[in-house]
């Protein structure tokens, strides 16, 4: 069975990859042949409908690096379940993303926040909190898009674009609305949170980039905004995860800063409208993509997550190491990875832009800091050092194959990101030349420094007595001097830190409230035929009563 | 060609520093061309490998240096590379090399290395964004951001210029592990940040990084020195000068801020770069 949904998704994955390149009118595989996509027209897809074709590209890269790795992955958890349900999970993510604004979009959506409810769910009792967290952010907030879609001509710009922000932004993690986001994510197992945080949040952003061409330019108000908190999420979540002892928890905290990042370039475009912000709008996407769901990938392979559990991992499983390197340098957004072309990207737009947007390269700055920080902490902590626990891990052929896929695909988008960047009409710097020149470099010094003579040696203990590895930081403990500089994070002694996400409480209320209504409405169920006659009688007299009326 | 030229001066820049400071204390002081020797004989040693060592161990120095290297190579000192938003991949550049160094000192697996580590950290996180906020602030009074076309101190432009270079130094003493900061003389592992780090790389591997360090330094001092006026190319030659007399000095007669102090200090180096930034948008 599992072979099969590996074939499958890699299938649609290719299907996808195929169709990005095809010529302009294409028909997918799910139904929505009314969609066109002018790839290959003069439009391209940079302009509204056709990023629904770019968003197939993103899944279809994941999905791929994905197939081979799901098949090794399910032999550990053995559920007939995920078999069905991730292809179906795909397949919505894919419709979200080509449907028109209307019902389909609005069913498609719906499915898709369904599925990845029961995805997350799936995992057993302790899971169901994160999915309920999940689910009950996206209804709620959800709300806002049928706002948006039913009362387009009728309600103002103002409060159609409310809808949009809301109803897209909670599926964007947009701050303060992103506490789902660490909740749901490490509980779900790695391929599905992989899919959640590397694609399933990409729609919102993307819902609210395509919203501007189907309900015309957004007011004044929202680009900045976007901006605003974009930057503002990103900066909370690092922090936030800095406090974050689960590996898994820390990566999802660091998608929310991805997409906080990804917010700001979008609100940037539409403050300004420079291209420069749509470049790192998409580049960013692409690249948050591929290695989110890479560094996923890897923390599926462990069996301990806690940080202050790990430690020497690299030697214990070499490939395994270098794999997480890549994955995380490119993550903590250094040159020449991708994801640092978007930024750049970014910086050069605040830095171009009036409107106060100059003032967004401190905050941006302070975010790439902090996350060189982060992933300093994570990959330091679980893979470098001494061991401070047995290992345990579990590496199949397949998995390595899906993270070289996902790597390698990394590396092509540091050579080449004019195949994003090209259709938006924005030229970066040769970042090639530079990668290739510092890896070579760096290749033939290592190289070099290892032929000349040296000695392994303990390292050097004071002479006093051995070192154990309980002189390591622990997780806590490496953060902690950063941590208290921001005054939301509060450590006290001997124990974790908990703070509630903002709206955490709003959506507990509410869950409960929605709990005690279902309680009351369950007495209606009582096996008796009169009174579902009854109820269906009532219900057909109001619809014919609104309809009338 | 500017990341070569400041590959030659490195040495003689942390070597004159060391003559001057051993001078202020009534001491004869090494050359400053002792630098250059040391480097060699460090080069031709031995090193040595911890047994919990991973690859990175090695890929520390080799791309601390490399990045370094690659950031100074965008410094429009002597002809080289250059385009709109250089400064930024220069200043990324150095964090990359940072990053790695990190790294390397959390691989061999002790308390010291782990704690320099996460000074740095946080010295990254308290300098980088008024650095940068500075130097946007420069780009917006030069119309294009290319470290090339950097505006130069005139009236005209003399408050949000002279705010950029107070960020710059701060950051250069942050960066360049220097006095209120760190303390690059200490030994003292309990107050080291950037020594700490390098405490278990011996012979080419902490020559590496002896070499990344000066080099970095210098980069910041050319930064401040393309903002002044003049053939940059000896600007920059007497801007190094005065920053090894200023170093001498405030490593002589100064003191090591308290670690916890520091987010106090540099948070002027934020502050500048904001009223830079200010400065440059409304004209003042």
């Amino acid at each position: 069975m599992t072979p099969l949904v590996g074939a499958a998704l890699g299938g649609l994955a290719l299907a996808s990859l195929i169709g990005l390149r095809g010529p302009g009118r294409l028909a997918y595989p799910l139904g929505f042949s009314g969609v066109s996509l002018a790839v290959a027209g003069g439009v391209g897809w940079a302009e509204g409908w056709g990023a629904g074709a770019f968003y197939l590209l993103l899944l279809g890269l994941a999905v791929l690096g994905l197939a081979p790795y799901l098949p090794a992955y399910l032999e550990l958890h053995p559920s007939r379940a995920y078999a069905f349900l991730l292809p179906l999970f795909v397949g919505a993510m894919a419709g979200v993303a080509l449907a028109p604004p209307g019902y389909a979009f609005l069913f498609l959506w719906e499915a898709m926040s369904l599925l990845g409810y029961l995805l997350v769910a799936l995992e057993g009792a302790k899971a169901v909190e994160g999915a309920q967290a999940l689910f009950l952010a996206s209804r709620l907030f959800g709300l806002g898009l049928y706002l948006a879609f039913l009362g387009q001509g009728r309600l103002g710009q103002d409060a159609v674009w409310l809808g949009l922000v809301l109803g897209f932004g909670v599926k964007a993690a947009l701050f303060p609305f992103h506490g789902w986001l660490p909740r749901a994510h490490p509980v779900a197992i790695s391929p599905v949170s992989a899919l959640l945080s590397g694609a399933m949040t990409k729609l919102g952003l993307l819902g609210l980039y395509q919203a501007a061409f189907w309900f015309g330019p957004p007011p004044l108000w929202v680009g900045p905004s976007l901006v605003t908190l974009g930057l503002a999420g990103a900066v909370y979540a690092l922090v936030r995860g800095l406090a974050e002892e689960d590996f898994k928890g820390a990566l999802a905290y660091s998608s929310v800063e991805n997409l906080g990042l990804m917010l700001a370039a979008l609100g940037g475009y539409f403050v300004t409208g420079h291209p420069l912000f749509r470049a790192a709008f998409f580049l960013h996407q692409l690249t948050h993509a591929l290695f989110k769901t890479h560094l996923f990938l890897v923390a599926g392979v462990l069996g301990e997550r806690r940080l202050s559990r790990l430690g020497g991992l690299w030697r214990q499983a070499p490939g395994l190491g270098a794999q997480a390197l890549w994955g995380m340098a490119v993550g903590a957004g250094l040159p020449p990875g991708p994801l640092f072309l978007a930024e750049w990207a970014l910086y050069l737009g605040f830095s171009r832009g009036g409107f106060g947007l100059p003032l967004g390269v401190g905050a941006l700055a302070l975010v790439g800091a902090l996350a060189l920080f982060y992933y300093v902490r994570l990959f330091g902590l679980a893979f470098l050092g001494q061991p401070r626990g047995p290992a345990s891990w579990h590496l199949a052929p397949g998995m390595v194959l899906g993270l070289r896929i996902l790597g390698g695909a990394l590396f092509l988008l540091a050579l080449w990101p004019g195949l994003v960047l090209g259709p938006l009409g924005v030229q970066v710097y040769p970042n090639a030349p530079l990668a290739l020149l510092l890896f070579a470099l760096a290749y033939l010094l290592y190289r070099r420094l290892q032929a000349l003579p040296h000695r392994t040696y303990s390292t050097w203990d004071c002479g006093h007595q051995p070192l154990t590895p309980r002189m390591q930081p622990t997780g806590l403990g490496f953060s902690q001097p950063v941590l208290r500089l921001f005054p939301f994070v509060r450590l006290r002694e001997g124990e974790h830190p908990h703070l509630e996400e903002p709206l955490q409480r709003l959506l507990q209320v509410i869950g409960e409230a929605y709990a005690r209504l279902a309680r009351l409405v369950q007495g209606l169920q009582s096996g008796s035929l009169h009174l579902y006659l009854l109820l269906q009688l009532l219900t057909l007299v109001l619809v014919l009563g609104v309809v009338l009326l | 060609m500017s990341a070569l030229l400041l590959l030659f001066l490195a040495p003689l820049f942390t070597g004159s520093v060391k003559w001057l400071k051993a001078r202020l204390t009534h001491r004869l002081g090494p050359s400053p061309l002792l630098e250059y020797q040391n480097l060699f004989k460090l080069l031709g040693k031995a090193w040595v490998r911890p047994e919990v060592g991973t690859p990175l161990f090695l890929l520390g120095p080799v791309l601390a240096f490399l990045a370094s290297m690659a950031a100074a190579s965008f410094l429009p000192l002597l002809p080289g590379p250059h385009f709109a938003g250089d400064g930024f991949l220069a200043l990324y550049l150095l964090n990359l090399g940072r990053f790695f160094q990190m790294l390397a000192a959390l691989d061999a697996g002790s308390a010291f290395g782990a704690q320099g580590s996460y000074r740095e950290g946080l010295i990254t996180v308290l300098a980088e964004p008024g650095t940068l906020l500075a130097l946007v602030a420069a780009g917006l009074l030069g119309g294009e951001f290319s470290l090339a076309r950097l505006p130069v101190l005139d009236p005209a432009n003399a408050l949000v210029l002279v705010l950029v270079l107070a960020s710059l130094a701060l950051a250069l003493l942050a960066e360049g592990a220097r006095m209120p900061v760190d303390d690059p003389a200490t030994h003292l592992e309990l107050t080291m940040v950037h020594e700490a780090q390098l405490l278990d790389h011996a012979g080419p591997l902490l020559a590496l990084y002896e070499l990344a360090s000066g080099v970095k330094m210098l980069f910041y001092a050319a930064l401040m020195a393309l903002l002044l006026p003049g053939p940059s190319f000896w600007v920059f030659l007497g801007m190094g000068a005065a920053w090894a007399l200023a170093l001498g000095y405030l490593e002589t007669y100064g003191v090591k801020l308290r670690y916890l102090r520091l987010p106090d200090f540099l948070s002027y180096n934020t502050l500048f770069g904001v009223l830079a930034v200010l400065g440059a948008v409304w004209r003042f």
